[in-house]
């Protein structure tokens, strides 16, 4: 009976003491991987990317630019909250730029085979800084995600980093170009183009002119760069627009119809949580643009709510953004045609190209008022094509507005163009200063919102971070 | 569960005894002739006994077998007394020595105090149920030195955070490991969703413990007490010990009841006005409910009163209704055992329930515990021992706090014109929700009945161990442990409620599992007369598991069916995490001739969380403990009693989470969004895998603890008057951080060994009987404590780390330089005078840049424990005193900026200037302010912008009633005409009152972090906190 006792004592200790090593070895997560394909990591990029991307810049600063209103926390007083500033900083650089560099990696490893990979990473890439560059100015580039070498990384200047935009797309369209016959498929990792590397390269060259544009405001040098860039193809018709599409599912529906549901109840329209500006319902209203019935509605001719007031929330009678826009499945919209049509109408106005202004600025017109009035996936409300052409031909001669009018026109488009894409709509009016907006009513700075603060955890981490500028400092580009 | 309750009882009854025994009187008096009352009187070697009455007789039946009884009180010599001839004794305390106090130690050795070259804590199971809290840890509040205890809110079953001797660790090792019976077992607290979107804590994992159950809790302060527990008691250690049943006089079983019944209310109402209406810009609005901008209040008829509509005059709805809408909470605590024991054998069985509804409308909480423990001597040789607790937690509709989850109801959701009565009912036949104030808004009372909050936790903790004693002196002991719980729970949004209209629910099950095996050798050799040694040799084998499963699922179809066909969206996750720790252990104590003892101990642990190459690591500690008045014999001076000096090194390596070291792709389920506006994967077909945000440490070490600690233990006046004076001094090293880098590297951490934070503090405890008079004993003790946390420094180039995270940039940092602060936005001020700048467009002030404002932690707290024995009626009470800490509330944030609370009343109608304010001059220099702001509600209203949290940060000091307990026992010449052993009734009240508060509104004590996160000093719509008053009844029979 005794031994029996101590036999199991003894077993006891023996079944713990043994195999001690090998009982340390389960550090490993079983529930994540080593490695992971493009195709995983890609649409990772892309998805988080829109909806960091609409939830903190979409419905937070569109009244930035005094397109509509912004739900809660808006920076356009001057004050740049830190979630907004550091949220967006993060997406950026950690989950967007930190993720296409191991895609670009890998690409780069694996030769040319894997072209494709690496200039959807590098186009993405180009795009991450220039809109980095245009939030804030100065920002890492060169010595940007490469910790080992840079620990704390030197902020470029914006001239910097747009040049190095201009050759990143330059080096993704060599590399489309070079792609060969065999070639690593992409079609489930790009949600933009499904693979279609051709469209890639029409979004990189498009790309390329609207960081080219804003080069140009401030150094018209890179005029034979822009020469260059129309000799090749561009996103010219609305079928090839860049978009990340959304769908009328709860789980993958575009958030700034989210925040409206989540927050307040069903549809914009009678909550009213986005009004739009008066710029924006002034431009559309008093020209009869066929576009102002399809993106706001206003039964009661109460107009705009008021140029910066953007009381949200339903708080009284004015017009609101229609259901047609703020809805499950508006897609983001990266690139439209019409952007490049308007641009090549300026670029004809000022000389640089002999293209005819008004031939472009007439096409522009017919590709936006068509992508809103129906080639917009989704599109709940038409406008006919007799209806956008009488628009256009009842609308005055850029000539007959002389040439600072022209250009006026023309910018005025690029503004209404640049709706719902609130940097893109923001570096719009820092750049061309049409329409001429006056800082909204309890604004602490004497313009409008031309820059973020640095968030405070770059601040805290990086000591290379420049001291911020005030928040109505100039970019770098603008004159 | 109740009519086995009732079986028992019978069963009980039926028990008869029949043993021989007889009947021993006697009185008791101190040598100048006074009685003593509530002497203990005990049959030695067992565990009959009984207190001397108020003229100090005592009757006691004592089991032929039985020849010796022990008399002792506190402050007396304790006396043995031969009864084999004789049954009635008169007895005279001589006045001196007590008996040598016995503590438990780490691995439950049992030591005498004298010995202990360091601080240990000990409180008996009857102080932790004097006014029983619903979490164990709540109870030592104000009783022992060097803990600080945070209740966090007033919701059922939430969390209860305990801190010992200050934080030590940036990365979050500042929780004491728990021990139950030898068992280490999980205190974890884990919170389901985020506080960005609306957190609910259902409380740590220790608060399953039933008090009653216990007969005494370590506390062991300093990492030489916890040496041998090895890493994971760097933050100290709790050592609870379960009552054991014991042998009895007459053999019969020993029953006992405790039942407390209690009523909870909210403890502190904000100051609400009642002069002004609900709305906005002195318009009466109905639509605005927590929002009291409107006109003032004089009884006017309105177009549209709230809620029910139609034309009505305005009220002034008391306290703005709260009373009304928070219910009285009712608890109530039952406790039965039931324990025997023979020379061979013990057994105790107890079954505790707590049944509980909250003062939030629908919150309810059950808790069952039924355990085992017991234990067979099979031979002179051979012990063997085991428990079992099965402890069951229900809990319904426990509050939500945080923000940006429709669910929370705080302070600020009322107004001063709408009577919360309105609200009911708040559904329809069909379904929908009624009596809103705006289609957009919920009805409270619907966020109550119809989102569900259900918890399901069953939870057990079972041990088992062996003794073998192969020569004497020597005892080899296998032990195993297991602690098991299966938490499962459903949060569910009804298809209709305001912010989450088309309904959701989350499901989340977690299992935690934690296997510990012990074996160690004990071995006392007495080398010579002056000599004593106590060897320990040990192994100890530790796993922990954590596997969690979740569902979360948005839009449901059919409402109120919570299955994954019937919903829109269905996001499922997995998580899941293991770690192993093996243990080598050793202790020697020598002890010369019973005044002087020197203890050297080592452990070598392996960890499986670090790198092959250290995840090896050793760590020695000593500690000394030097009895002076024994040692020079100075101890009948008649004023000093007893002295001890002690001293203690120790140094303590840790480990750190699982999977930590390498670099991995994590697939993802959602693209993160503000506002919890998320968007899953698959996204249109397509699955998402991310890298990690850290980078992997290439050589990680284990942390590193180095303390030292000395103190003095002594004894005056005939041990009338104890002093405990404590003074240590922790360093940790090479800390374990996933250190923020810039994100312009492509990732936001990078996890590596850094800083260096050093602890110090200094703990003092009195115990005095202030006055001892026939029939009157006044006792009374006092804990100070005070812990200095000071970051030494950081890593090159970062000035603060994160904590934790509140809103609206107000964090808890690690700042270099200083300890753990409250970081936030300021007002922006002239830096000469100090004055808040102000907005010349709308004379509003405007907001600085972020900056620290103190420490979170306090400065000191104290407990001060009084204790008066008035023949039968013993009154005690705690006082809680805790100075010094900041918070920041947004329960009074809220308060004012809705113009709902008595300070807003200044100024309400017509402009007025902030005089505070400075004008900045073109040249730069300033003026006072004459920029008016149009209206009290701007002016309040703008407090805030920006982030601005200055306004809202307060002294957290407070002094704190803590505990009141009356109890009168029924003398023993009553009882013995009855089958009662022993039978007390008492009154208990908990949280009494709030003495001292420099915090408006609310009790300074909330945070919106439960006990998982070292967030301390940020308070965010909590469920209030309470206060209870009850009554006990305890019998024993």
């Amino acid at each position: 009976m005794k031994n029996i006792k101590l036999y199991v004592l003894a077993i006891m200790m023996l079944t713990i003491t043994s195999s001690c090593d090998e009982a340390l070895d389960i550090n490993t997560n079983p529930l994540v991987a080593s490695s992971a394909d493009p195709n995983v990591l890609l649409p990772y990029v892309m998805v988080q990317y829109s909806n960091r991307h609409t939830t903190e810049l979409g419905t937070r600063t569109m009244d930035v630019s005094q397109h509509f209103s912004a739900c809660f926390n808006s920076p356009r007083r001057g004050s740049t909250s830190i979630f907004l500033t550091g949220n967006t900083w993060g997406m950026y650089y950690t989950q967007v730029l930190g993720n296409l560099q191991l895609v670009e990696q890998d690409a780069e490893a694996a030769g040319a085979s894997s072209n494709n990979i690496n200039a959807i990473a590098k186009v993405f890439k180009a795009l991450s800084y220039y809109e980095l560059t245009s939030i804030w100015g100065k920002v890492p580039f060169t010595e940007a995600l490469n910790g080992q070498e840079f620990s704390s990384p030197n902020f470029d200047d914006q001239q910097i980093i747009l040049n190095g935009v201009v050759d990143i797309l330059d080096q993704a369209i060599t590399l489309i170009d070079a792609i060969p016959e065999a070639f690593v498929n992409v079609s489930t990792g790009d949600l933009l183009y499904g693979g279609d590397m051709a469209l890639w390269r029409r979004f990189a060259n498009s790309l390329k002119l609207r960081v080219l544009m804003l080069i140009r405001n401030k150094d018209t040098s890179v005029d034979s760069k822009i020469l260059q860039t129309l000799g090749q193809p561009f996103i010219d018709d609305n079928s090839q627009a860049t978009m990340l599409k959304y769908f009328d599912t709860p789980a993958e529906s575009n958030s700034y119809n989210r925040l409206v549901e989540a927050f307040f109840g069903i549809g914009n329209e009678t909550q009213g949580v986005y009004a739009p500006g008066e710029p924006l319902y002034e431009l559309l209203f008093e020209s009869g643009d066929p576009r102002g019935t399809v993106m706001i509605v206003d039964p009661n001719k109460d107009g705009s709510p008021g140029n910066g007031i953007f009381l949200p929330f339903g708080a009284g009678a004015g017009a609101v953004i229609s259901n047609n826009v703020i809805r499950n499945d508006l897609p983001q919209i990266l690139m439209l045609p019409a952007e490049i049509s308007f641009y090549r109408a300026e670029l004809a106005l000022k000389g640089v190209t002999s293209e005819d202004p008004q031939a472009m600025y007439e096409q522009g017109l017919n590709q936006i008022i068509s992508f809103w009035g129906g080639d917009i996936p989704g599109a709940q409300l038409g406008i006919s094509s007799s209806a956008i052409d009488e628009y256009i031909g009842g609308l005055p001669s850029l000539s007959s507005l002389g040439t600072e009018g022209a250009l006026t026109a023309v910018y005025e488009q690029l503004y209404l163009e640049s709706f719902i894409r609130p940097i893109l709509a923001w570096n719009t009016v820092r750049r061309t200063k049409i329409p001429v907006l006056s800082g909204p009513p309890g604004t602490t700075i004497p313009t409008i919102l031309k820059r973020f603060n640095y968030p405070p955890d770059e601040v805290a981490s990086n000591p290379n971070t420049p001291a911020n500028l005030p928040t109505d400092a100039p970019m770098w580009f603008e004159n | 569960m109740k009519k086995l309750f009732m079986l028992m009882v019978v069963l009980l009854f039926a028990i008869g005894s029949l043993l021989a025994q007889k009947t021993i009187t006697g009185t008791i008096s101190d040598q100048s002739g006074e009685t003593l009352v509530g002497a203990n009187v005990l049959v030695k070697g067992s565990n009959v006994g009984t207190i001397s009455e108020i003229d100090g007789s005592f009757s006691l039946e004592v089991p032929e077998a039985f020849s010796t009884i022990i008399i002792s009180f506190t402050g007396y010599r304790t006396q043995e007394v031969d009864i084999s001839s004789q049954t009635h004794i008169d007895i005279v305390l001589g006045e001196g020595e007590l008996l040598d106090e016995i503590v438990v130690t780490s691995l439950g050795i049992k030591k005498e105090s004298k010995k202990l070259g360091y601080a240990i804590d000990q409180i008996d199971g009857e102080e932790m149920t004097k006014a029983r809290s619903d979490n164990v840890i709540g109870a030592l509040q104000g009783k022992v030195t060097g803990v600080n205890i945070t209740q966090t809110s007033g919701n059922l079953g939430g969390s209860t955070k305990i801190i010992i001797r200050g934080v030590t660790s940036l990365s979050g090792n500042n929780d004491p490991l728990f021990v139950i019976d030898g068992m280490p077992m999980n205190n974890d607290q884990i919170s389901s969703a985020s506080r960005i979107s609306g957190t609910r804590d259902f409380g740590n994992g220790a608060s399953v413990i039933n008090p009653d159950d216990i007969e005494s809790l370590s506390v062991l302060k300093g990492a030489a007490a916890t040496a041998l527990y090895g890493a994971r008691a760097a933050a100290g250690a709790i050592i609870i010990t379960t009552k054991r049943g014991k042998s009895s006089s007459d053999g019969s079983a020993r029953v006992s009841i405790n039942s407390s019944y209690r009523l909870d209310d909210l403890f502190v109402i904000p100051d609400y006005q009642q002069d002004f209406a609900q709305g906005l810009l002195s318009k009466y609005d109905s639509s605005q409910i927590g929002t009291d901008w409107g006109p003032r209040n004089v009884g006017q008829t309105v177009q549209n009163v709230p809620i029910i509509g139609g034309p009505g005059a305005l009220r002034k709805i008391e306290d703005n209704g709260v009373k009304d809408f928070f219910n009285t909470g009712f608890t109530a605590i039952n406790n039965f055992a039931i324990s025997d024991g023979t020379e061979k054998m013990d057994y105790r069985v107890s079954f505790g329930a707590l049944n509980q509804t909250g003062i939030l409308p629908g919150a309810k909480l059950s808790r069952y515990n039924v355990s085992l423990n017991a234990g067979v001597s099979h031979s002179e040789r051979l012990q063997s021992r085991f428990g079992i607790q099965f402890i069951k937690t229900d809990s319904e509709g426990t509050g939500a706090a945080g923000a940006n989850d429709p669910n929370i109801i705080g302070l600020s959701s009322f107004s001063s014109t709408t009577d919360p009565a309105v609200y009911d009912p708040w559904i329809d036949e069909a379904g929908n929700q009624i009596n809103t104030s705006t289609p957009t808004s919920n009805n409270p009372l619907w966020i109550r009945h119809e989102n569900r909050n259900e918890r399901d936790d069953s939870r057990v903790l079972a041990n088992m161990s062996m003794t073998y004693s192969p020569i004497d002196k020597l005892g080899i002991t296998g032990q195993i442990g297991y602690d098991f719980d299966q938490d499962n729970r459903l949060i569910t949004n009804r298809k209709g409620t305001a912010q989450r209209i088309n309904g959701d629910f989350r499901v989340d099950k977690i299992n935690n599992i934690q296997v510990n095996t012990d074996i160690l050798a004990k071995y006392e050799i007495d080398v010579s007369q002056d000599f004593d040694v106590f060897t320990l040799v040990g192994f100890n084998y530790n796993k922990r598991k954590r596997a969690t499963e979740r569902l979360v699922s948005t839009s449901l179809l059919v409402p109120e069916l919570f299955a994954p066909g019937n919903t829109e969206q269905n996001v499922p996750a997995r998580f899941f995490q293991e770690q192993v720790l093996f243990g080598g252990y050793g202790s020697v104590d020598v002890t010369y001739k019973d005044f002087w003892t020197l203890s050297f101990t080592g452990r070598q642990d392996w960890t499986s969380t670090l790198p092959k190459e250290n995840r090896k690591y050793f760590y020695p500690s000593v500690s000394t403990a030097f009895v002076f008045t024994d040692a020079l014999n100075i101890s009948n001076t008649g004023i000093l009693d007893y002295g001890k000096f002690r001293a203690s090194y120790a140094e303590v390596g840790n480990d750190t989470g699982p999977y930590q070291l390498d670099f991995v792709f994590n697939p993802i389920t959602t693209a993160t969004g503000q506002y919890g506006l998320n968007v899953n994967f698959p996204f249109n077909g397509r699955l998402a895998f991310a890298k990690g945000q850290t980078v992997p440490p290439s050589d990680l070490k284990p942390e590193r603890q180095k303390s030292f600690e000395v103190g003095v233990d002594l004894d005056f006046l005939d041990y009338r008057l104890g002093i405990d004076m404590t003074y240590f001094h922790t360093r940790n090293v090479d800390q374990i951080l996933a250190l923020p880098i810039p994100e312009t590297t492509g990732f936001s951490f990078l996890r590596t060994n850094v800083g260096q934070v050093n602890t110090t503090g200094f703990e003092i405890s009195l115990d005095a009987t202030p006055l001892r008079m026939k029939n009157f004993i006044w006792t009374t003790a006092i804990n100070f404590s005070k812990a200095d946390t000071k970051v030494v420094e950081l890593s090159e180039g970062v000035d603060r780390v994160l904590i934790a995270s509140g809103f609206n940039s107000v964090q808890v940092v690690a700042e270099a330089g200083k300890g753990f602060e409250l970081f936030a936005v300021p007002f922006l001020r002239d830096t000469v005078s100090g004055r808040p700048i102000i907005n010349p467009n709308d004379g509003t002030r405007l907001a600085g840049e972020a900056r620290t404002f103190g420490s979170v932690l306090p400065d000191f707290t104290m407990g001060f424990i009084n204790n008066f024995s008035i023949g039968p009626v013993d009154i005690s009470f705690t006082v809680d005193w805790k100075s010094g800490g900041i918070m920041k509330s947004s329960t009074v944030e809220a308060l004012q900026v809705n113009g709902l609370v008595e300070e807003t009343l200044q100024n309400r109608e017509g402009t007025f200037i902030d005089v505070a304010g400075v004008l900045e001059n073109a040249d730069g220099t300033f003026r006072d302010n004459d920029i008016p702001v149009v209206s009290s509600q701007v002016f309040w209203g703008a407090l805030n912008n920006s982030s601005v949290a200055e306004p809202y940060i307060f002294d957290a000091s407070f002094v704190k009633l803590r505990e009141v307990a009356i109890n009168y026992t029924l003398p023993k010449s009553f009882l013995s005409k009855t089958f009662f052993k022993e039978l007390s009734i008492g009154l208990e009240a908990r949280n009494v009152a709030l003495l001292y508060s420099k915090v408006p509104h609310i009790d300074p004590e909330a945070s919106l972090f439960g006990s998982g996160r070292d967030g301390f000093g940020i308070e965010r719509q909590n469920v209030p906190s309470t206060k209870s008053i009850g009554v006990n009844l305890r019998a024993t029979f």
